[in-house]
């Protein structure tokens, strides 16, 4: 039923999760377990043993089992990377992607009905959605923005004049029996996005790919159908005509990993310019994927598409809706691809679907199964003109995009990219604007610091709003909130730990009672708990390291003759438990240790 | 006569030509809403108060225009028993002048036919069984038998003026986009035109000016903006002067004068030359070269958009399920032979593989046909960059709205295949395709027989450059009740 059901979806856009045709793409979590049981054999016979059915291994230790499985599940994984390595040396991959994009807009494309989601179907439509006899479309201009936004972030050239075409095809979730699209003259041409190594692409790609955006369209989603079996269809129209845009890609993109780095990274884009208000795991965002190879150094290939010749025969795979599921996707169509290159077969064109969790994609349509879209231009919509300075102004006001922010969390405030790229990603930008914050009045509370005590502040601030803040919210499984530790405190709590007035410890404990709702001020409460270090003098070190010495002397025997300065820190952790709280500072505690134990001063 | 009288009489006559078929939804037999519609309006006429020049009057509209009253049909099957969720902008306009929806009249299927015979309702019929032209022959054949005061149709290629020249009434197609499309059914959209039928010139004038307004619904409606530059433009000193202090250029375009144009329309045709000379206006021939192949553009263009228009009709959300199988079946059972076989044409021209071939190489004819026009008129199209007007050219041209008089209905039905029926198309197509204002008006040759009078009347077609329509009365009016 649902190959039947996909057949006589030419063209699917973007289907939220409720879509009853992608519910059938969901996950079946046994389809996952299936999977894992099968890469490793061990793994049943361990079932084996617990159901107690005999068996000849059955005698084999657990432990000696379950090793050998890791083992021979490493070799598999090890054999098939050389495979694919392998066959990445003679086969070249070409890809290109389409993503449908819903925008954050008030409207629909073409009638003023609102584009909230509403609990009740079939609310939100005005007679133009329904395609009612005698109604006409009327474009709603500040639908536009959002999708300028998204052609300006991804450097596409906007077109001053571009126009809308009718893209025909039956389904009953299109109420006209077309789309409206942008096929021949689109608004928006000429992209390209720039990945790095930190987005995740392929290594063989090396620090730097640029992919070429072909063109940008604005188009109409459709309805929502809801399947009840055996016959009964009910449909939701307040999806459509919804504004999306279609981002096109050149087939320029050569791995697998490095087609998923470029979704997640438009969707990033989108969200960061407001573009759109969902991501993929909400359906807002859908890819498709044309995937061909030929043999490395063959140009001799007949096909060309958006302008790059010498390419093999390419398939499409629809509606992808994970990043995960575009990369899957794509090896496995690679690999389909060349098994049958090298088994001397022919790659047909033909549109394919792929199932999470599966491990091949399977065929939905071939060639002579294709739509005729039977394109024509609009005649009821007159052209889209936008001007120059419309662009320019979107372009002056449009946030910095997540390219330009890493080189400015890297650059400027000294963060590891590992920090900056979360930072970044976490909350829809809320926490950045934060860390942001706290930095600012940092700055002002350090003014009278040295220069290092200046240039580490973003980087010690980084740590206390993404791991030690962040670690509190995790554990607590709490939203983040700006309120629930506010700027103003934490910059306080770090500055008087960078100037060593407590210590790391009492910081995180001082951290935890502001999560907990402490609302007194840093300093009076540090005061009227009694947490400002009053430091140990060298006397009390020494007789605090000298009774953690006496606790095992025989490890230090070991520190001594075999030199295994990581137990040092046994040492420092028990000086710091028999020491009056807050008091102890570690870095002290270790070189008084070292002395005593190494003899030396440093 | 009081309005109210004059109403019932209407009424009355929708009863007694109820054989001719003209209307799909006729005014209800006992009084309805009407009557008192009627009886306000003259009371505020008495008052010296109407609402405008249509207070009281009865309008009918073609059954592809959409009213909340009466069902819209499109005279199609699968719309048999719509009735729309609104009225159109101009049943609104209308109403809000006073006057009265007198019915909706038949026509054929979508407004696809020359003949008004390819109706779910049975075909509509003229005098004498003969074609009362197409598609919107119910409102013409309702305006020549006086069953309402005037009536609105559509006009996509020649609609409005071929059911004119054949029954004997005005048929006025205004330039495209200034009277409002929301809520007319598109067949073709790039030339649906809403147009009217009445008796006399002077009426049809009355209905346009209560509808020549901007209608922010419709996306093709001419801004306010172009309407005052149009206006502007038509005053220049030479083109504003015309008929009062100037006489006229009255253009004769040598390509309409064919072989199988029939001897009692070159009659009347000569006739309405005639009479223009004789009043003072300069006669001149004109080339039109494209007119051979408008036809055939026109052809490809609105089936190709009617192919698209028409791919809502699933039954889904509105309209007749008849089977409970989707598109081919329910689509299979809704449609007449000619939709179907326009769809059919359309979906072929729009195909990849005739794409360039056709569709767009009628788009580029479509071009030449205005550029022909352009080339002839001394007024210089209003919306384009340049002067108003030129020395040369003329200000209107005459030519016969079909090459023969009405056929025999019979012969429409069961003789003639698709083909004869698109060819009365062949005069009213270019204007169509041009978007200019025409107005078809009869003129009387002699008829077969040799003798003068009513059975001879032919349509003589008035066309005028974009933006004219005033002028294209004008010259309807002179040409009024010529050759009796």
């Amino acid at each position: 039923m649902l190959r039947s059901c996909l057949r006589h979806c030419p063209r699917a856009t973007v289907r939220s999760v409720s879509c009853p045709r992608c519910l059938h793409h969901e996950p079946p979590r046994i389809h996952l377990a299936r999977q894992q049981t099968s890469l490793s054999p061990s793994f049943l016979q361990i079932r084996g043993l617990q159901t107690s059915t005999t068996g000849p291994e059955e005698h084999v230790p657990l432990r000696k089992q379950l090793k050998q499985g890791a083992k021979a599940l490493k070799a598999q994984k090890r054999e098939r990377r050389e495979q694919e390595e392998a066959s990445r040396q003679k086969w070249e991959l070409t890809v290109g992607v389409e993503i449908h994009a819903q925008l954050n807009t008030e409207t629909k494309l073409f009638s003023r009905a609102p584009t909230l989601p509403s609990g009740l179907p079939n609310t939100n439509v005005a007679l133009f959605d329904l395609a009612f006899p005698g109604s006409q479309p009327e474009f709603q201009a500040a639908t536009l923005l959002p999708a300028l936004r998204a052609a300006i972030a991804l450097n596409c050239d906007i077109q001053p004049v571009s126009r809308f075409d009718r893209k025909h095809y039956f389904y009953h979730d299109q109420p006209a029996g077309y789309q409206i699209t942008q096929y021949y003259e689109p608004f928006a041409r000429n992209g390209y996005l720039d990945l790095f190594t930190h987005d995740g692409i392929a290594p063989e790609d090396g620090d730097r790919v640029r992919i070429g955006i072909k063109q940008i369209q604005l188009e109409q989603d459709t309805a929502k159908s809801q399947e009840y079996p055996p016959s009964t269809q009910l449909l939701d129209f307040n999806r459509v005509s919804h504004p999306l845009i279609e981002i096109i890609t050149m087939p320029q993109i050569h791995n697998p990993a490095t087609a998923a780095a470029f979704v997640r990274k438009v969707q990033a884009i989108l969200q960061s310019c407001n573009a759109v208000t969902t991501g993929m795991e909400a359906g807002g965002l859908r890819a498709d994927v044309n995937v061909s190879v030929r043999l490395r150094g063959d140009g001799s290939g007949a096909h060309q598409y958006g302008g790059i010749g010498g390419l093999g025969q390419r398939t499409e795979i629809k509606n992808l809706s994970s990043f995960k599921a575009v990369e899957d996707a794509i090896i496995a169509e690679k690999n389909r691809q060349i098994t049958v290159l090298e088994s001397g077969g022919v790659i047909e064109g033909e549109t394919r679907g792929w199932t999470i969790g599966s491990t091949e994609t399977r065929r939905l349509r071939g060639k002579e199964g294709e739509v005729d879209y039977r394109y024509m231009p609009d005649p009821d919509i007159p052209p889209l003109l936008i001007g120059e300075d419309l662009v320019s102004a979107l372009s002056d006001n449009l946030p910095t995009g997540p390219d330009a922010l890493i080189d400015m969390l890297v650059g400027q405030y000294g963060l590891p990219i590992e920090d900056a790229k979360p930072l970044i990603e976490l909350d829809d930008g809320a926490r950045l604007e934060y860390y942001q914050d706290v930095v600012d009045i940092l700055r002002d509370l350090q003014q009278d610091l040295d220069a290092e005590a200046q240039t580490s502040l973003g980087r010690v601030a980084g740590n206390w709003v993404l791991h030690e803040l962040g670690g509190l919210l995790t554990k607590a499984d709490v939203a983040w909130d700006a309120e629930i530790v506010t700027a103003e405190s934490l910059a306080a709590l770090i500055d008087q730990l960078q100037r060593k007035r407590i210590t790391g410890a009492t910081a995180k404990k001082v951290l935890a009672m502001l999560f907990e709702g402490e609302r007194r001020p840093i300093l009076q409460l540090l005061e009227e708990e009694n947490l400002i270090l009053r430091p140990l003098s060298r006397e009390e070190y020494i007789a605090l390291a000298e009774a953690a010495i006496e606790l095992n002397p025989k490890m230090v025997e070991q520190i001594r003759s075999k030199n295994q300065l990581g137990k040092l820190g046994w040492f420092v952790g028990q000086m710091m438990r028999m020491g009056e709280k807050g008091r102890v500072e570690a870095q002290k505690a270790d070189s008084i240790l070292r002395e005593l134990i190494l003899g030396s001063s440093q | 006569m009081s309005l109210l009288l004059e109403a019932e009489r209407y009424a009355a006559n929708q009863s007694s030509h109820i054989a001719l078929n003209a209307f799909i939804s006729p005014l209800p037999r006992q009084s309805g809403q009407w009557h008192k519609q009627a009886k306000d309006a003259d009371l505020r006429a008495k008052q010296g108060n109407p609402k405008s020049k249509l207070d009281g009057r009865l309008i009918a509209f073609k059954d592809n225009i959409c009213t909340r009253d009466f069902p819209t049909t499109c005279a199609s099957r699968t719309l048999e028993t719509f009735t729309s969720p609104f009225d159109a902008t101009v049943v609104q306009q209308v109403e809000d002048a006073g006057a009265i929806v007198a019915g909706k009249t038949n026509l054929d299927e979508f407004g696809m036919g020359s003949h008004s015979v390819n109706s779910h309702f049975g075909h509509v019929r003229n005098r004498r069984h003969l074609s009362a032209g197409g598609s919107s022959g119910g409102s013409a054949v309702a305006v020549a038998t006086e069953q309402c005061y005037a009536s609105l149709g559509t006009d996509t290629g020649g609609s409005i003026r071929l059911p004119a020249a054949y029954t004997g009434t005005v048929g006025f197609k205004p330039s495209y986009g200034l009277l409002s499309r929301w809520g007319v059914v598109a067949y073709a959209n790039s030339l649906d035109t809403v147009g009217i039928l009445a008796k006399r010139t002077s009426v049809a004038r009355d209905v346009f000016d209560v509808l020549n307004k901007h209608d922010p619904r419709d996306p093709t409606s001419l801004s306010p903006l172009s309407r005052s530059r149009v206006l502007s433009k038509l005053s220049a000193p030479h083109l504003s002067s015309r008929l009062k202090s100037l006489p006229l250029r009255i253009g004769v375009p040598l390509e309409y004068n064919i072989s199988e144009l029939s001897p009692s329309v070159r009659q009347a045709w000569y006739r309405s030359l005639e009479r223009l000379s004789q009043q003072g206006h300069t006669v001149e021939p004109v080339s039109l070269p494209m007119t051979n192949h408008a036809l055939s553009a026109y052809y490809i263009l609105a089936p190709a958009e009617a192919s698209s228009n028409l791919a809502k009709y699933d039954g889904v959300r509105y309209g007749t399920q008849f089977t409970n199988k989707l598109y081919a079946k329910t689509r299979g059972a809704g449609f007449g032979p000619e939709v179907k076989r326009r769809i059919m044409l359309g979906a072929f021209s729009l195909s990849a593989q005739a794409m360039d071939n056709y569709f767009v190489q009628a788009q580029r004819i479509r071009r030449l046909v205005q550029r022909d026009f352009d080339a002839a008129f001394r007024a210089a199209h209003p919306l384009a960059a340049e002067p108003p007007y030129s020395q040369t050219g003329v200000d209107v041209l005459i030519c016969p709205t079909a090459p023969s008089p009405p056929p025999s209905i019979n012969l429409t039905i069961n003789g003639a295949g698709p083909l004869d029926a698109y060819i009365n198309d062949v005069f009213t197509v270019p204007a169509s395709l041009a978007g200019l204002p025409a107005v078809s008006v009869p003129v009387y040759g002699d008829d077969a027989a040799g003798n003068q009078g009513s059975a001879g009347v032919a349509g003589i077609q008035v066309i005028g450059q974009y933006g004219d329509d005033e002028l294209v009365l004008k010259v309807s009016e002179l040409l009024e009740g010529c050759g009796l």
